[in-house]
């Protein structure tokens, strides 16, 4: 009798569970898998190249072309690389929810989606805001250490930039959401364990 | 009557509090003032929004830590202090990369914008910053090892109160 009603305890709740929240947190990854690839993208573009006119020999001027790159910057480059990470996970998670909702470990499947998700938002935060304050004094340089700013310069640049900024900013949002999400999976799933308490 | 859990997160706990208190402290007291071709200057943590913005975060840090110390170990806010605690790792982990982004510019300079390091002139600053970031650092690693256990001891509670 008791049996019974633990199987029926379990067919029930199984059958409620996936539907609503298992299409929120898919469509929050997917959102957050194009954010984070969007800023990915524009930032690993994001170059600009400007020809000045040095000087004039007779009659043919003397061209010299500066070039500004992500890669000048090591924040943008982490910025960068953070961001394909993430949005690596992101994709692998989608896949795994998609199409192998049998694979498990020792049933720590929500446990390590749990952790990975942590661990990516840490990466995300850590490179949009590095990349942000190194946004910050290129627009703004700073006086006292003599910097002068280069966003009048290279404004398409520092454009491309603020918007792969904005698209990781939302992106991380997103994945603070599912993170919370995650662990709350987890924390309240019911153990087979736990219904054997005898202390 | 204290189990080897708890004093584990106790401890952990007191370091985190211990680092994100020495890297406020380093870096607030980080000021030099020198000559430079007869110019004089004036180096402050407080010239870069990004050493502003790790001062704070680990000064928020700091107050959360000292408080979380005083909650008794049974009570049901400790729900609370782990998704607290996520936010504050992430705060954190946002604070020192910024940080280490803008003094890595200060140490090497950035050749393409044509901005000059500036170690070389402010040599007991950038040696001062470069502490507080290594105190940022241990805080943070610290940190992280303390959200996993937390975690763990969370998601089993029955090795939680046993100890």
């Amino acid at each position: 009798m008791a049996l019974q009603n633990e199987d029926k305890l379990e067919v029930g709740y199984s059958s409620l569970q996936p539907k609503p929240k298992k299409w929120v947190l898919l469509m929050l990854r997917l959102l957050a898998f194009f954010a984070t690839a969007a800023a990915t993208v524009v930032m690993g573009l994001n170059k600009e190249t400007k020809t000045l006119v040095v000087a004039t020999v007779g009659t043919t001027p003397i061209k010299a072309t500066l070039i500004a790159k992500f890669q000048h910057t090591p924040a943008f480059v982490f910025f960068v690389i953070a961001n394909g990470l993430a949005s690596i996970h992101n994709l692998v998670m989608i896949m795994g929810d998609l199409f192998g909702q049998k694979l498990d470990y020792k049933g720590l499947r929500l446990a390590m989606i749990a952790i990975l998700d942590m661990m990516t938002v840490a990466l995300i935060s850590g490179g949009a805001s590095a990349a942000a304050f190194m946004a910050e004094l290129g627009k703004n340089g700073n006086s006292h250490a003599r910097w002068n700013s280069i966003c009048d310069k290279y404004k398409t640049f520092c454009d491309h930039g603020g918007g792969a900024l904005i698209a990781s900013f939302a992106g991380l949002i997103l994945m603070l959401i599912i993170s919370v999400m995650s662990i709350i999976k987890l924390l309240i799933k019911p153990k087979p364990d736990s219904t054997i308490v005898v202390p | 009557m204290v189990k080897p859990k708890r004093l584990l997160r106790l401890l952990l706990r007191i370091i985190v509090l211990g680092s994100t208190l020495a890297a406020v402290i380093i870096m607030a007291t980080s000021h030099e003032k020198g000559t430079f071709f007869a110019l004089s200057y004036e180096a402050k943590y407080s010239d870069t929004p990004a050493f502003k913005f790790f001062v704070i975060a680990n000064a928020i840090v700091t107050v959360y830590a000292f408080l979380v110390l005083f909650i008794p170990s049974e009570s049901q806010l400790w729900g609370l202090v782990l998704a607290l605690d996520l936010v504050f790792t992430m705060l954190l982990i946002s604070s020192i990369s910024a940080a280490l982004a803008v003094a890595q510019v200060g140490k090497k300079g950035n050749s393409s914008a044509g901005w000059l390091p500036v170690c070389g002139q402010v040599t007991k600053y950038c040696n001062q910053v470069t502490g507080a970031l290594v105190a940022g650092f241990i805080a943070i690693i610290t940190y992280i090892i303390l959200l996993l256990y937390s975690i763990y001891t969370f998601l089993n509670p029955l090795l939680g109160k046993n100890g």
